[in-house]
């Protein structure tokens, strides 16, 4: 599904990726741990088009097409998703209108007529229920007022509106409680399929315990140092980075 | 003086029409004055050279014309209608219930003289502004409006100004009394059709008595190459409630003064503008609000959008007078700027003598939130859509104050 083969990207002079590569197919999980510094965010940042980062070399082959091509919009038409690690707040925009937009611009994108209301509303219900969003966040403007639990449990009520095939869930843990860290990865796990694919960024083992990758990863000043199954993220939890850190150097 | 002699506005100028006894006074004012430069503090960003450039037509006979939803907004209203400055006796509405008089001054004068006496040139300022001494010496007709005390009217009044040629001059008129316990809710609309290079100079005095209520709504949407002088003038006294907004659509030129006088305790008074410019439109807004009395409460929002090579100044007074305790005051102006050639003067003016006040104010001019626009692009919005999505939500919260649905609905269509 994607492919990211010798991936550079800098922010003004400084080169933050420095030859990522990574392969990720459908119906895989893969987990991205590393400490704070090594790029993990600018990872996230890249595949969804953020267009500070400059990528300097290298290329990103998402379903056959460049991926780096594409603007942020197209890439969500195709199908990737990205949860903020600090969801946007939004004043005066509701959560439900700008839902029903996203999904109508992308139905045009594939020439499709516009969502009826009642399919709408169907599917609002359904996927809200999911990571337990009450009636009076889904009409309120976006993010303005939640808490940081219901910023992220939002996250993954798009992320189940839209349908993605590629998720990528940057520090999704991250300020969350036992409590909101279960309803988030119930979401997840839920929505998780054989045509679909998820990577998971964080910074801990925690979130790893209930959304169980099938690959780790161990992002390290710009590059993938180690990569392994489930219990390396275990490894790291108990030994930290620095043993992964010198063997490299 | 030599400016004002020689401009050819003045030129075009005849006095003619009612004469409510106070012409020949402001136009003795009116020679004591000087039409604003850039030195004058209050016109700093606003010139009206071009204004007083241009030669002007004044008319003295209404036109004929079809006033469609395009023009100005088909409301469930009483009308009042001018054309070219002229009021429309075929376009008006002249039955009225509950003793609520709205009539040329030139009517109402026969049964209404002393209170028309009593209210009219009262609060205008000719002495200090020269578009108000102009106004008061040059005013063809004028609209009254008085709702009697305790009466309260659902429908609102909508006194419609609609230009059909070039070079209209125009000095409107209105006067709004509003008697204790009363309530109104007025709309002033400012059109064109086919028409340009139009100057309208509007004044407008309110008066809203004891436990009162006055609602005005200020639609401004003549055609580019237009100028609107628009000035409103308020008294409230004791436990009344004064809300203004005003929508600036179109049109090139557009000042818009608004001075309110809490003259009593327990006044709530409400200021609200929006203004979406584009080309090399030009919008000011002055707002004086000053207290005079205690325990009043009064808030103000101003937001815009500005795009291509337009101009606009926010300029908000709020004066808390030395025995006015307990006040409130509250003040916002926001805009967002799209273009690089656009231009915001902001200036907010605070002068408080009294100790036991709460004030706040603030001002910001600023681009799009970048963040909101990436975070609504990852969710499948074109950047496009989402810029849309951004400015509807900005000038919602300025919309959210009109209460009328269908004025909010057509003012918020206009701004597309």
């Amino acid at each position: 599904m994607l492919q990211v083969k010798n991936l550079h990207a800098s922010v003004g002079d400084k080169e933050i990726l420095k030859g990522l590569n990574i392969e990720v197919n459908a119906g895989e999980i893969h987990a991205i741990m590393g400490p704070n510094g090594s790029g993990k965010s600018t990872l996230s940042a890249v595949l969804a088009g953020r267009d500070e980062y400059e990528v300097t070399a290298g290329e990103v082959v998402y379903l056959g097409k460049e991926l780096l091509e594409l603007n942020p919009e197209e890439r969500s038409w195709e199908g990737i998703f990205l949860a903020f690690q600090y969801p946007v707040e939004i004043p005066g925009v509701s959560n439900i209108n700008f839902l029903k937009t996203a999904i109508n611009e992308r139905r045009k994108y594939f020439k499709q007529d516009p969502i009826a209301a009642k399919d709408f509303l169907k599917m609002v219900k359904e996927k809200s229920a999911l990571v337990e969003l009450s009636d009076k966040l889904k009409n309120r403007s976006v993010n303005v007022g939640f808490s940081g639990g219901e910023k992220k449990r939002n996250e993954i009520f798009q992320m189940a509106m839209l349908e993605p095939k590629l998720s990528i869930l940057d520090e999704t843990d991250s300020g969350l409680d036992i409590d909101a860290l279960k309803i988030v990865a119930h979401g997840v796990n839920t929505l998780k399929s054989k045509d679909n694919a998820t990577i998971v960024i964080t910074h801990y083992q925690r979130l790893l315990d209930y959304i169980i990758p099938d690959f780790v990863h161990v992002l390290y000043d710009g590059r993938i140092i180690k990569t392994g199954g489930k219990e390396l993220a275990l490894e790291l939890e108990e030994k930290g980075y620095d043993w992964l850190i010198k063997e490299e150097a | 003086m030599v400016v004002l002699k020689e401009n050819n506005l003045l030129n075009s100028l005849t006095k003619m029409g009612v004469d409510l006894g106070a012409k020949d006074q402001a136009f003795e004012l009116l020679s004591g004055l000087e039409f604003p430069t850039r030195r004058t503090e209050d016109w700093r960003y606003t010139s009206v050279k071009k204004i007083l450039k241009k030669n002007y037509v004044q008319y003295n006979e209404a036109e004929h014309v079809v006033l469609s939803n395009e023009i100005v907004p088909s409301l469930d209203a009483y009308n009042i209608v001018l054309v070219n400055g002229v009021y429309s006796q075929e376009l008006s509405d002249v039955n009225f219930p509950d003793e609520v008089v709205v009539d040329t001054f030139q009517n109402a004068m026969k049964l209404h003289s002393s209170l028309i006496h009593n209210t009219f040139n009262l609060i205008a300022k000719n002495k200090e502004e020269v578009f108000t001494a102009l106004n008061t010496s040059y005013f063809l007709e004028g609209v009254f409006i008085h709702i009697p005390k305790k009466v309260k009217l659902e429908k609102r009044i909508h006194v419609i100004h609609v230009n059909t040629k070039n070079n209209v001059v125009s000095n409107l008129r209105l006067l709004i009394v509003a008697d204790s316990f009363s309530e109104v809710g007025v709309i002033q609309s400012f059109a064109s059709v086919n028409a340009i290079e139009c100057l309208t100079n509007s004044v407008t005095e309110v008066f809203v008595k004891e436990n009162a209520k006055v609602v005005l709504d200020k639609v401004q949407s003549e055609e580019p190459n237009n100028n609107l002088i628009s000035t409103v003038q308020v008294n409230q006294k004791s436990n009344s409630t004064f809300k203004i907004n005003t929508a600036t659509v179109s049109g090139d030129f557009v000042r818009n003064g608004i001075n309110i006088d809490v003259d009593g305790e327990n006044c709530t008074s409400e200021m609200n503008g929006l203004y979406m410019q584009k080309g090399i439109q030009h919008v000011d807004n002055h707002t004086k609000v000053s207290h005079l009395k205690p325990n009043c409460t009064s808030f103000e929002l101003y937001k815009g959008v500005l795009r291509d090579k337009s101009t606009g100044v926010f300029n908000g007074k709020v004066i808390v007078e030395v025995d006015a305790q307990k006040i409130e005051a509250y003040q916002q102006n926001k805009n967002i700027i799209l273009s690089r050639e656009a231009t915001m003067n902001a200036k907010p003016e605070l002068e408080i003598f009294a100790d036991d006040v709460k004030c706040s104010h603030g001002t910001t001019t600023g681009q799009f939130d970048e963040e909101a626009i990436f975070y609504l692009q990852t969710r499948g919005i074109s950047k496009e859509s989402a810029k849309n999505l951004l400015i509807e939500a900005f000038a919602d919260e300025v919309l959210d104050k009109v209460d009328s649905d269908e004025l909010r609905i057509w003012v918020k269509e206009k701004l597309g």
